[in-house]
């Protein structure tokens, strides 16, 4: 009889603390009682995995941490329509083909307290391209000259998208005279002032009181890095924070009510897969021909992510004029996949459902990674459409796809998640992915075609001709089944009904704003 | 009181059988192909036609999870088979042995069982690269000392009984030793040991599998089916609770006929509640 009471004593204690945990934790604005303005805003990609680690524009790709969260800008930046406007800058002048004359604002400081004048632009921009490689790759710097308010950059070659280039998060202005902290953090000249950073973990951030374009209407802004899905959906429902970033789709009826405010726009993310042109499986243009016909777009964007983009034939979405449908990638279409492998030779012999060829079977190493959410999501959905047509995929899901990558040997697709043209130009696409020189052709594709492309596209200033070239490019790689793109992404950021001002922008760049307000 | 020993073994051998059987049968018995995919009825909540609902690929719950036994249960019971025989043996031998052999092996198993059980198998799985049959291998890895330190106590305390000197002296070998007088002996409590080990060893792979460290893809297995779900546990919970529910059942059954056999086995017994 005791032990009974002992155990009911038991499973009440348990019971209790198990609701406990449920309870409601503060909300953000309740904590706050010393009458200060602050907003939570909670991110699933701010991490070390992303290359994120800090807010320094010149490691790897932590420029978009600094731009996204208000601590550095640009010189020149896109408005919604994805065209090039100045920003830090006033004007540029384009004097001949290898020189830009660009003039800065007058009142602009660092939150060091320094003037941004054209000798700290000068003195960045020369850290940018000893520090970054892509960066030193696309700008082609040879000479900077400041004088006042003026910086000259003289380039090596014609290089027609420098403003676009400039616009790239890499191309935060930020005092390099005073320095990155060894947290990472630079003085820019943004709305707010970074304090502190831990990676992985979070960024404090207070108020700019010397902000040249209006005042910040916020004191306090922390910028928590959530990485799982579930927990930043419960951190949102709870209060912990005021706005997400990275919500799951599946997450999203949670949140369809008045308490809260979706803001979504259609940007150029694409998940895309890159073939590995030394494994002995994609190196058969038949077997490439058949993926890309063998993966079912349309279903992939309307199920698994609610419809929440929409199914893509090249490399840029349908809001650019060289995107969308101006190109022509294969459309699903199982049976024809077959009849492309069975008369390259690929046939299921032992009749276990995958074909083989010479005795080596269709075995597809399928390596993506899980901070996109999305992409597991693709790899399970083309597991099952690719089975049909006669291939077996091994997906390897990891966060460490990085080192993975490195070894040639040991995947034959690479499926991840790329903004496209991050700088409203299309070139840096192929810069960055195609090329023989590009730093992230993973599976080293080579054309004669492209490389011939791309050279006339280095010497192109024209808008219009530089589209053309961009169109034919895509079919190039599209035609080489180099490259399936699989879908555009629409992204949402989701916030509670009483913030203001954060909304979501086509090249996903600009966040926190001096806009941002919490009523 | 052995009586109802007996009927409650019965009845918890027979859910058990039930249950091995819906493994053993599962394609059979499985209402659809678990892993065919059908975007048309993607997270339908439970009905007539798929009284389990559908995952977000639209694929049928219940023959999912039917699917999934099939791998849960019988990577269990591989697993428990493989560390008891294995772990058995090796300790037999550390007992009956003794000397160097025994101190060697006893501090490698001290070792083992110095890590927490499931990081030690985590950092395993993940370098083996995931997998079932490597989650297999990662827990077996850890797991094996409980069996040897039993069967080497087991061993010493009936090494110098009467017995067995007279099994000695009368010239049997040490293998014929082992093989007839202490494996018999012993069998009783490794053997009940096993089982109760059954409900922890297929937490543990389901945890691993959780964590993405076991099944693979597009493998349905009750773990990585929890796992996959997650995200929709406020949304769609029945693609989250059916696999859950299935653990929670199988893990409570194997325990119930552990427990059972238990007491069966032991004629000292009389707590058979």
């Amino acid at each position: 009889m005791r032990k009974k009471k002992i155990a009911a004593f038991l499973i009440f204690t348990l019971a209790a603390a198990f609701f406990a945990g449920c309870g409601h934790s503060e909300s953000s604005e309740e904590k706050n009682t010393s009458g200060k303005k602050t907003f939570v805003y909670g991110v699933t990609n701010f991490n070390a995995e992303n290359g994120e680690t800090d807010i320094n524009p010149h490691n790897d790709s932590s420029g978009w941490a600094c731009i996204r969260y208000g601590v550095g800008e640009t010189l020149f930046r896109f408005n919604d329509a994805m065209e090039i406007e100045p920003w830090l800058a006033e004007s540029c002048e384009n004097t001949d083909e290898l020189t830009w004359e660009i003039i800065l604002r007058e009142n602009v400081n660092f939150t060091s307290g320094r003037h941004m004048d054209g000798e700290a632009v000068k003195e960045c921009l020369e850290a940018l391209v000893k520090e970054h490689e892509r960066a030193a790759g696309d700008l082609k710097i040879e000479k900077i000259t400041a004088q006042g308010q003026t910086v000259t950059i003289q380039t090596q070659v014609p290089v027609p998208a420098l403003l676009n280039y400039l616009a790239d998060p890499y191309g935060c202005i930020y005092d390099v005279q005073e320095g990155v902290t060894k947290d990472g953090i630079v003085c820019g000249t943004g709305p707010y002032k970074a304090v502190s950073l831990i990676t992985d973990t979070n960024l404090e951030l207070v108020k700019n009181e010397d902000y040249w374009n209006g005042e910040p209407k916020l004191d306090e802004i922390t910028i928590r890095t959530i990485s799982d899905g579930d927990t930043l959906t419960m951190a949102l429902q709870s209060g912990e924070i005021d706005a997400a970033y990275g919500m799951p789709y599946a997450s999203y009826p949670l949140f369809e009510s008045e308490k809260y405010t979706f803001s979504s726009c259609a940007t150029s993310r694409v998940f895309f897969g890159a073939m590995n042109y030394e494994s002995e499986i994609t190196s058969d243009p038949a077997v490439r021909k058949a993926i890309c016909m063998g993966i079912d777009k349309e279903g992939f964007v309307e199920t698994l992510l609610g419809g929440n983009g929409y199914p893509a034939q090249g490399v840029f979405p349908e809001n650019f004029s060289f995107g969308g449908d101006a190109v022509q990638g294969e459309p699903y279409d199982p049976q024809g996949a077959k009849e492309v492998l069975e008369e390259a030779g690929w046939v299921d012999e032992d009749g276990d459902g995958t074909r083989e060829k010479d005795g080596k079977k269709l075995i597809l190493r399928w390596l993506t990674y899980p901070s996109r959410q999305e992409l597991p999501l693709l790899a399970e959905a083309a597991q099952s459409t690719l089975k049909e047509i006669g291939f077996e995929v091994e997906v390897n899901n990891t966060a460490d796809h990085s080192s993975i990558r490195a070894d040639k040997d040991a995947w034959d697709i690479f499926v991840s998640a790329m903004v496209t043209a991050p700088t409203g130009d299309p070139e840096y696409f192929f810069t960055y992915r195609c090329l023989d020189s590009s730093s992230g052709n993973d599976g080293s594709y080579h054309s004669d075609e492209l490389e011939k492309l791309e050279q006339e596209m280095m010497q192109t200033f024209d808008t219009e001709k530089r589209s053309q070239l961009a169109v034919k490019m895509q079919q190039t790689i599209l035609d080489d089944h180099g490259y399936v793109f699989c879908s555009h992404l629409r992204m949402s950021i989701i916030s509670k009904a009483n913030v203001t001002g954060l909304a979501a922008h086509p090249c996903d760049y600009y966040e926190i704003t001096a806009d941002l307000d919490v009523a | 009181m052995r009586n109802r020993t007996k009927r409650k073994l019965i009845l918890f051998g027979a859910l058990v059988a039930i249950l091995l059987l819906a493994a053993i049968f599962a394609q059979v018995i499985s209402p659809y192909d678990p892993n065919l995919q059908n975007y048309e009825i993607a997270l339908q909540p439970p009905s007539f036609a798929h009284p389990f609902g559908t995952d977000r690929y639209g694929r049928d719950m219940l023959s999912r999870v039917i699917a999934g036994a099939q791998t849960s249960i019988f990577s269990t019971l591989l697993l428990v088979a493989v560390i008891s025989v294995f772990g058995t043996l090796i300790g037999v031998a550390c007992g009956y042995l003794g000397g160097l052999f025994d101190g060697v092996v006893m501090r490698i198993s001290d070792i083992c069982l110095a890590f927490p059980g499931l990081v030690f198998a985590l950092a395993i799985a993940a370098v083996l690269n995931g997998g079932i049959q490597n989650a297999v291998l990662a827990l077996a890895a850890i797991s094996w000392p409980k069996y040897a330190r039993l069967a080497r106590s087991q061993t010493l305390s009936m090494k110098n009984a009467d017995y067995m000197m007279a099994a000695r002296l009368s010239g049997n070998t040490p293998l014929k030793m082992i093989v007839r007088h202490i494996l018999p002996n012993i069998t009783g409590p490794v053997l009940v040991t096993a089982m109760l080990d059954i409900g922890t060893m297929m937490m543990e792979i389901a945890a691993l599998s959780f964590l993405g460290l076991g099944a693979k893809p597009p493998t349905a297995e009750w773990g990585s089916m929890m796992s996959g779900g997650r995200s929709m546990l406020q949304t769609y919970p029945w693609v989250v609770l059916t696999p859950g529910v299935a653990i929670f059942i199988s893990v409570v059954l194997f325990n119930l006929l552990g427990d059972t056999i238990r007491d069966y086995l032991d004629p000292r017994s009389t707590h058979g509640k």
